[in-house]
This record gives structure tokens, sequence and C-alpha cells, in this order.
């Protein structure tokens, strides 16, 4: 609860700031935020590896916006509708993937991953091609459009602080705790009657379900979608955050999250050297911090205060 | 008839290509267990590094020798700064050579740029032509290159001392190591293996694919496909499945459409990884489960 107050305060203080560009990031944080929270229930708790998460977003966008331009419908109706066909559609990949472990499941979902983006490049009946969709209708509440980031950022931050509620009362529920089981070990799960790979589907559905809804909020918040930010690397970065926060942690995930957009902005000046940092960054949180960014950071803050501490008790 | 002879012609050369990427993931793997999610980027860098050299006035030969001597050096610094502390965890495993993978992409981008690069082919350009088939020289070396390193592969892990116990490191490392295997060295070795394979691929196949930063994902997808399809414990099982690939897309594109070219590898990819995850000839997988 004093988590929620505190980013509630932060939130408060961006927006009252009236800066468009901390604004932007805010909301941008949030938008990332929804497919790292389903990325973490999928790998953190359930130990199931995903790389064509970013995919999902894309479906989500897509969905959402061939359906309020082809049928005239409004948001509200197209984003569930848009959200609720991607979890099934997760349903069915987990259906068909989640008979494979460890290094085939990585590269049968970067597949899907990347399937789906030549999807998008290439049904340009439907998706516009390279060029993608451009005039999506904004999400609106009491007549008011939202599509200034002064609008959408108290939407998307409630929205997203739902998702991590949600998040964290189910890995706190018994199906959090089969969770874990299951990625501990499926044997172990099976002998005390918990169904592996039907619960492995059913977080892959909620898992599609929140990077849906991410890129239902990114579409009708910008307007116009193409198939470029639903590449493989949006993949990886979404990995990269998870990565950060240490995979199992529903708060640390918006750390890493937090994290990425930072850093992305601070290389903003030198061009392409943001890939080198992300790819070292992966490497060096998974060789020495598995648990995460911060984690990593107090273990070794305690080590070094260890090391100190008998040097002072030698001096007295 | 003859239409289809060109597109057998040019499938064999696609596959050839994606049999050499595979034969550098059978060379990890048969010594760790490891997938090795850069080893298409070995390949990029080696081919990079090689126009570099040249056009710095090296000549070719020199010029192919140091760059994949670099890129094999550059394997086992990977293996022993980023891996091994891992030891046996998949998970962290794969998500490091993914991270390794997306930094020698960005070092290639911030060096050469989003540029492709042209190599010039080993044996002129003009295309030799057979029976109304037509293809570069270049296909030769590719093809040519890609069966020798198979079969020297292959040879080296079943018939060497030194390969054997390459796959007992494999197989069960605690048990290698009681039998005085240095399996640290070993993991080592094959990822400089990896790298040396990875790069000779690149550079033999820049003629004809051209490379620039990011071609090392696909090269990479699709030898990891022609490794599911031809088994990754055996060289000469991956590079078949490489022409396998090869063929199925190359007759994809020219009956099917070439939009749907990608499709088709990853169509074979979830068949076989679901009807024979071992490979046609997986003889390693079906000893370890």
């Amino acid at each position: 609860m004093i988590r929620v107050g505190v980013l509630a305060l932060v939130l408060a203080a961006v927006w009252l700031s009236g800066s468009v560009y901390l604004m932007n990031l805010a909301v941008v944080t949030a938008l990332f935020a929804l497919p790292a929270l389903g990325l973490s229930l999928l790998m953190g708790y359930t130990g199931q590896i995903s790389l064509g998460h970013a995919a999902l977003v894309g479906l989500g966008a897509y969905g959402t916006a061939i359906l309020a331009q082809q049928f005239g419908w409004s948001p509200w109706l197209t984003m569930p509708v848009a959200i609720a066909a991607v979890m099934m559609v997760a349903w069915l990949i987990g259906w068909l993937v989640f008979r494979l472990r460890g290094h085939y499941l990585a590269m049968a979902t970067l597949a899907f991953g990347i399937i789906a983006h030549v999807g998008f490049v290439e049904l340009r009946d439907l998706t516009g091609g390279q060029d993608g969709l451009s005039g999506i209708p904004p999400l609106a509440v009491l007549g008011v459009e939202l599509i200034t980031d002064r609008a959408i950022l108290p939407v998307a931050w409630i929205v997203c602080v739902g998702a991590l509620v949600l998040a964290e009362n189910l890995v706190r529920s018994p199906a959090g705790l089969a969770m874990r089981t299951v990625a501990e070990s499926e044997a172990v799960a099976g002998s005390i009657g918990i169904a592996p790979d039907a619960l492995k589907r059913r977080i892959m559905a909620l898992s599609g379900g929140y990077a849906a809804l991410g890129g239902a909020l990114y579409a009708h918040y910008l307007g116009y979608i193409s198939p470029s930010p639903f590449d493989v690397g949006f993949s990886l970065k979404l990995l990269l955050m998870v990565a950060l926060g240490g995979f199992a942690g529903i708060w640390s995930v918006l750390f890493g999250v937090g994290f990425v957009v930072l850093t992305g902005e601070a290389l903003k000046p030198f061009g392409h050297y943001d890939v080198v940092i992300y790819g070292a960054l992966l490497v060096i949180v998974m060789v020495w911090c598995p648990r995460g960014l911060l984690a990593g950071l107090e273990l070794a803050f305690q080590a070094l205060r260890r090391r100190l501490r008998p040097a002072a008790g030698g001096a007295a | 008839m003859v239409e289809l002879a060109q597109y057998l012609a040019s499938g064999l050369v696609v596959g050839a290509i994606y049999g050499l990427i595979a034969i550098g993931f059978t060379a990890v793997y048969n010594a760790t267990g490891i997938v090795n999610f850069a080893q298409g980027d070995f390949s990029m860098l080696g081919a990079l590094m090689t126009i570099a050299l040249l056009a710095a006035g090296v000549p070719l030969l020199l010029a192919i020798g140091l760059a994949v001597l670099a890129v094999g050096l550059l394997g086992s610094v990977i293996e022993r700064v980023a891996l091994r502390p891992v030891g046996a965890d998949v998970l962290r495993g794969i998500i490091i050579t993914i991270g390794v993978g997306v930094s020698l992409q960005g070092v290639a981008v911030i060096v050469w740029g989003t540029d492709a690069q042209p190599l010039r082919a080993f044996s002129g350009e003009r295309p030799i032509g057979l029976a109304g088939v037509t293809i570069p020289p270049q296909a030769l070396w590719v093809v040519g290159t890609a069966a020798v390193l198979m079969c020297a592969l292959y040879f080296f892990l079943t018939r060497t001392y030194f390969g054997k116990a390459f796959r007992a490191c494999a197989l069960n490392p605690f048990a290698a190591s009681l039998m005085g295997i240095p399996t640290a060295r070993m993991r080592l070795a094959s990822f400089f293996l990896s790298g040396l394979i990875g790069a000779v691929a690149g550079i033999i196949i820049a003629p004809i694919a051209l490379m620039q930063y990011d071609s090392g994902i696909f090269l990479g997808i699709k030898g990891f496909v022609a490794c599911i399809i031809g088994g990754f414990g055996n060289p000469i099982g991956a590079a078949l499945g490489g022409l396998l690939l090869g063929l199925l897309e190359a007759l994809a594109t020219g009956y099917l459409s070439s939009g749907y070219k990608n499709a088709i590898a990853f169509v074979v990819l979830l068949v076989f990884l679901f009807v024979r995850p071992g490979g046609i000839f997986g003889e390693l997988e079906a000893l370890k489960r």
C-alpha cells in the first residue's frame, strides 16, 4: 500500500510539473510495464521463457486498431475484444509450445515472434504493411479525448497499478504457489496434483492479456502503429526489463522498466550505443545478479560492509 | 523442368549456407549442451572483419585467417567471462548468449554502420551455366566448405580421442571430470572451435548473402532450424538438415510466394520440434533422455 502511495505521489508530481517530456516518459513506462509484468508472471514465476512477447503486444495493438477502423466501434469495446482474442491466441500458442523446454522453447517462441512480425508486414490489406495504420481513434472519457500525455497519464497508470495489484494477488494466492512449484520442478508439481501444462497455458493466456492491454493502449494513445516496434528487438528489451527486475518480483519489474526507459533516454544522444549497453547489461545481470539489479547491488554492498568491518575492528 | 532444376540448385546453395551455420551450433552443443544464440553473429562478425581488413590492404588469405582467429578467440573469451560462472543453468545460459549476440550487433553497427557490406567473390562473378541452370561460382565454395567442415567435425567428434572427450563433457560433465577430462578447458576449446567455424561460414557466404550488422539473427535462426531437422548431436545431420531446409524454402519461394519463405522455415521448425525433437539423426539427444 505504501508503495502504491509513493508511486502515486511521484506520478502526481510529474503530472503537476506540467513537463510534457516527463509525462511522456511516465506514460511510456506504464505502457512497457504491462507486457513486462506479463512476461514476469510467465518467466519469473512459472519458469517458462518467451522470446516472442512483442508479437502479443503487436497483436493487441493491431487487433484493437483494425476493429476500431473497420467497424467503427468505440475503443472501449474494441480493446476488450482484442485482448480476449489475444489471450485465446496465447493459450493456443501455449498449447503448442509448452511441450518443449529450454532451448527448444526459447527458439519456438522466437519463431512465433518472427512469424507474427512477418504477418504484420506482409498482410498489407489488413495491417497496411510497412506503412502501418494511422488515424486510430483515441480513447475518450466523459467526452474528453485522451490525446495528450497529460490526459492519458492517469488512465494508463490506473490500468497499470490495477494490473500490478492483480499480479501481486495472483502470485500470493495458491495459484501463485503452484506456479512457483512448476518453475522449480514439474515432476513435484505433478505429484501433488498440479497439472503443469494446463497451468502454464493459463499463465501464458494471462501474460498475453497483459501484453495485449499494453499494446492496445499504445495504439489508441499514439493513433498510429507500424510493424517495427513489435519486432524481436522489443521482445529482447522486455526480457532485459524483467531480468533487471530479477524475474520474480512484481514491483521490481517496475524498477526494471523504469531503468530501461531512463537509460534509453540517457543514451539517446549517442545513437546506436544503447543496443550495446542493453546487450552488455543483459549479460552482466545474468552473470552477477540473477535476482535482479537491486538485489545484486544490495549483495555487493553487504559484501563490501563485511569486508570493511573486520578492518575497522582491527584498527580499534 | 529447367525451372524446377533451377529452384533445386539455388535451394542447395542456400541450404549449404544454413548447413555451414548449423555445423557451428553442433561444435558448441557437443561439448557443453549449450545452444549458442550468438552463433549467427559470429558469422556476421567474421565476414565484416574480413571486409574491413581487405579494405585496409591486407591480402585475402591473411585477412580471412586473422578474422577467423579473432572470432575464435572472442568465442573463448565469451565462454570464460560470461558462460562459465553460470554453470549448467539453461535459462540463464540462453539469455546470456542472446545478450552477447545483441552486444555484438550493437558493436557492428557502431563500427560498420547499418549498410550492407560487399565482399568480392573468391573466383570471379561469372555465373556457371549447366543445362540451363545457373549458379554463381561462389556457390561451389559454399557447398565445398560445408562438406569439408561437416566431415572434419564429424571425424573429429567420433574418431579422435579429443573429440570423444568433447562429447563426454556434454553427456555428463561430472562423470567426464572423474575420468580426468578437463571439462572447463574443453568448454573453452569448443567455443573457440565454434567461433572459428562460424567465422569461416560467414566469410564464405558473404559474397552471396550481403552482410550487415543484423544478418546474424536470421542466419542463426535458420542454422538452428537446420540443427533441429538434422539433430544437434551430429554435424553431418545438421548440415543435411540445412540442405533440406534450403530446398524446402526454394521450392516454397518458387511455387508459392516469396513472402512466405520465412514462414516455411518456422513451420518446418515447429513440425520437427513436435514430431521429432531429436532431429532425423539425433543420437546424442536420444541418449540424454
